[in-house]
């Protein structure tokens, strides 16, 4: 850890950037200090007893869980201070955090950009903070996106990898949690501490032992299908961090084809939407969302109100399209299907993995967006531009996004898929990366 | 009539379905957790008892259990589901294509399901300003489905199916005794072609009636010339009349999908390494085929107890006659309910031992008969337990003989002259003796006054 912390410095930073959608009070801050080795945020969809876990959305407004999410309360007994709850597209849902009912986070790097979605205040406070630790959460690309926007380091560990208990889903079978950070040896520390089994969420029971014992690069793949509609900018850093990596890490990296790789994309969105539309489900204003005891209305009616007045735009786009691809009628030719399109993609992956050790792509197809560009995006071009980010989440396979150029100081990320399990090779290769590519960090005045 | 049935009923756990909360807890709202209150953040987690107890009544219904089971979620709104959805088993049940013997017939069992209860709504407080109260004690309490093929005729057949399915379950995995009112069943009846549903009908003596109610109503309208229109009804216990359900209320879109937080559990081998206790019904048709008895006088012994089915077995083992049978329906079975209360091994073996006897002819029916009702009662018999009093005995054939000298020449040529004798000595003693016993010394009277 570098400079000591400071609350009103917190504050400021909070005030500018939107990073944070709650922040640790002053005189539990002062109470801690001096007292933890390490400070570290949480996601708003992670589940924590002493803040609000909100998820982004106003649904959730005043709502203070009973328990702390797994990863969180294996983080604070290591010695983690919690300072706040970081900024997100409500329930997961946005490429560009501007989908949160509690400001938008600014890009640390130009405040009139995007830092990506939907774990961007995560990625922003690493960015603005050095020796911070943020955990975030991917469902089709959450932590890489927010990650190559904002200059810094995402890993998404292997579905069932690290515990899911406490965090608010938004489509079980493919959220994962995951950290952001600045540094390889970060996540050597940190990486094992919030991974291993859990009793509590069944999926993180049937996991291999987390090793991180160092592993060979030799060969790396690139699908050219991935290398389509990827912006100017972005592909010429690509290409450099390429070159970088044969020439000095002596690791080769070749073309393959993966034609399932455009599957991909529906596939997903198919899948995460019909799972969000069940799990929002919960939330109408009888347990959970905004509750009124004294109700006098038939529970449909009530129902409807709540959610109508309580959701924001893109969750209710997201409900609609996942109650759609489940109904009778449709389920067979979207939900089952997508189904049988993951298997194949998961295949194809496995194939690849058979001649290379790690799969490598640009993280996003262009450098992080102006909210002026962003507002004229209709919603299918924002949900294109997962089209790189979704294939590893799809499936479920580990993968990490590093900082690899910067287009007029603006960075750029690429991101390498690993085998189910394999988090060790990105983290060998992360290590390796570091040596030979010099990261940068804003320059933070307030 | 075809009348097919859904039976809904709750599994004998001590946890729930998926979390630890208590089944059995009386304060309202005292057994809840953040699971089966659907908690964002929250996940289930599969109660293998209660796995284990559907692949149990899966087995038992003869069903083709898979290898691989899920669940999936059921998404629908009402205040009494926490999650607004439920978890239950969709395309991948426990147990599929079954069947069910019952009286004879062979009601096929489509499917067998696990899944979870919602809360319980409560309604309280005068018409107009009433307040609905939510009990989630029963949210999450583990359920099993089982679904019948149309194959039952008769509401009363549907009820005694129902009835004679709770008692096999209640053998086999201990469901409650509460189950013949608190089981919950949908059934589908078509007097002509189009199906009814009658939805939510709560306890056997309310499915029997609702059935009933349906047939009169579909016949009459059929009588009438009116086409049976397919639809969903509830059953009305007050008004003892089934009613149109509220469309909206039985939305059949529930759009399922798996539950991704359980994942898949593999069961195959589980349901094969699994014995199934003997229930009663498997043991009737046990003993039906094995000692080549009638199912009906088979069914009376198994649901009479089963320890006068064990005593059947010792006793039909040795003596595999209609004897050795209706001594069991009559002299037994009728009073096996008193007699069960106070019986000991040494009764127990008293009892068969004499029946043994009678059935052996060392000892004769009334004599037998009468020293059973003295096993019962608990008293030491005086009879023929005791030694034959030969002196009394030789006196009364002496008698006899002497009254009537023709049966000494007349044994001469034919050794049944004897029995008149013993027959009438038999009378005599009102049958206390053993008519072996008797012949044995009217044998050697004769014989000896011939040899003199």
């Amino acid at each position: 850890m570098s400079d000591k912390l400071s609350f009103e410095f917190l504050t400021r930073l909070n005030e500018k950037y939107k990073i944070f959608s709650q922040l640790i009070n002053e005189e539990e801050f002062l109470k801690a200090e001096g007292r933890y080795h390490f400070h570290f945020s949480a996601k708003d969809n992670l589940c924590t007893i002493d803040f609000q876990s909100r998820a982004g959305s106003r649904i959730l407004d005043g709502y203070t869980p009973p328990f702390d999410a797994t990863a969180v309360r294996r983080l604070r007994i290591s010695g983690g201070l919690l300072i706040g709850k970081t900024n997100m597209d409500e329930f997961g849902f946005g490429t560009f955090c501007t989908n949160s009912a509690y400001g938008v986070p600014r890009n640390p790097f130009d405040p009139d950009r995007s830092c990506g979605g939907s774990s961007g205040g995560a990625a922003a406070t690493v960015a603005l903070l050095d020796g911070h630790i943020a955990l975030a959460v991917s469902t089709g690309g959450s932590i890489s996106c927010p990650a190559s926007f904002c200059g810094v380091i995402g890993i998404t560990p292997t579905y069932g990898r690290v515990s899911r208990y406490g965090l608010i889903d938004y489509s079980n079978s493919l959220d994962k949690i995951g950290l952001i950070c600045r540094s390889a040896t970060d996540l050597r520390t940190y990486l094992p501490l919030i991974s291993g089994p859990d009793s509590l969420d069944p999926t993180s029971c049937s996991q291999p032992i987390l090793d991180l014992s160092s592993s060979r690069i030799k060969r790396i793949g690139i699908p050219k299908e991935a290398m389509e509609g990827i912006s100017g900018e972005v592909e010429a850093a690509f290409r450099k961090a390429i070159e970088i990596t044969e020439e000095q890490l002596s690791i080769k990296v070749e073309e393959v084809s993966m034609s399932s790789l455009r599957f991909a994309l529906p596939a997903y969105y198919v899948l995460a939407t019909s799972e969000a539309s069940t799990n929002l489900a919960r939330y109408c204003g009888m347990r959970f969302g905004i509750v009124k005891d004294d109700v006098n209305a038939h529970f449909n009616t009530f129902f409807s109100e709540v959610r109508s007045k309580f959701f924001g735009k893109e969750a209710k786009r997201r409900i609609l399209l996942g109650t759609y691809c489940r109904r009778i009628g449709f389920r067979d030719r979207y939900y089952l299907k997508a189904l049988s399109v993951r298997q194949i993609v998961k295949e194809e992956y496995l194939r690849i993995f058979q001649d290379f050790d790690l799969v490598v792509m640009p993280t996003m197809p262009f450098i992080a967006p102006r909210f002026s560009d962003i507002q004229k995006m209709k919603p299918l071009d924002m949900y294109k531009a997962d089209f790189l980010t979704v294939p590893p989440n799809l499936v479920g396979m580990p993968h990490i996004s590093l900082p690899c150029g910067y287009y007029h100081g603006i960075p750029i990320g690429f991101q390498l898929v690993a085998p189910h399990w394999e988090e060790r090779r990105l983290l060998h290769f992360a290590e390796c990366w570091e040596s030979v590519f010099e990261y940068q960090f804003p320059e933070v005045k307030l | 009539m075809k009348i097919g049935l859904e039976i809904h009923l709750q599994l004998p756990t001590t946890s729930k379905l998926f979390c630890s909360c208590s089944t059995s807890a009386t304060e309202p709202n005292e057994a809840i957790c953040p699971t089966c209150l659907g908690f964002p953040g929250s996940r289930p987690r599969l109660n293998r008892k209660a796995l284990e107890m559907g692949l149990m009544i899966a087995k038992r219904l003869e069903c083709r259990i898979p290898d691989v089971i899920w669940f999936s979620r059921k998404t629908y709104f009402y205040p009494d589901l926490p999650k607004n959805f439920q978890i239950t088993q969709y395309e991948s049940p426990i147990g599929v294509d079954g069947k069910f013997l019952f009286d004879g017939k062979t009601i096929r069992i489509l499917r067998v399901h696990l899944e979870e209860d919602p809360g319980k709504i409560k309604r309280v407080g005068r018409v107009g300003e009433e307040l609905s109260l939510i009990d989630y004690n029963r949210s999450g309490v583990p359920l099993v489905e089982i679904v019948t093929a149309p194959d039952l005729s008769t509401p009363k057949e549907a009820r005694d199916f129902t009835s004679s399915l709770i008692t096999e379950l209640r053998y086999l995995i201990g469901i409650s005794d509460k189950d013949e009112q608190t089981v919950r069943v949908d059934a589908n009846i078509s007097v002509a072609e189009e199906r009814v549903e009658v939805k939510n009908i709560l306890g056997l003596r309310n499915l029997e009636r609702a059935l009933e109610f349906e047939f009169v109503r579909q016949s009459k309208m059929l009588r009438a010339g009116k086409k049976i229109p397919r639809e969903t009804r509830r059953y009305d216990e007050e008004r003892k009349v089934t009613l149109p359900a509220r469309e909206k209320e039985f939305e059949e879109d529930y759009g399922y999908i798996l539950e991704p937080d359980l994942g898949v559990f593999n069961v195959g081998e589980i349901a094969e390494l699994m014995a199934i206790p003997e229930t009663p019904l498997m043991r009737v048709e046990r003993l039906s085929r094995e000692y080549g008895i009638g199912l009906s006088e088979a069914k009376k012994i198994v649901f009479t107890s089963y320890a006068l089915a064990d005593l059947f077995e010792d006793l039909y083992s040795k003596y595999p006659t209609s004897k050795a049978l209706s001594w069991i329906l009559d002299q037994l079975a009728a009073n096996w309910s008193t007699l069960e209360k106070k019986m000991t091994e040494d009764m127990r073996n008293s009892i068969l031992t004499t029946i043994g006897s009678i059935l052996s002819g060392s000892i004769s029916e009334n004599e037998g008969r009468k020293m059973l009702v003295s096993i019962i009662k608990g008293e030491e018999f005086v009879g023929a337990s005791q030694e034959l009093n030969n002196q009394e005995v030789t006196k009364i054939i002496c008698s006899i003989l002497n009254g009537h000298p023709e049966i000494i020449s007349d044994y001469k040529t034919n050794k049944r002259a004897a029995n008149f004798v013993i027959g009438q000595v038999m009378k005599f003693f009102k049958g206390r003796y053993s008519s072996d016993e008797v012949a044995k010394l009217v044998i050697n009277e004769i014989e000896r006054r011939l040899s003199r």
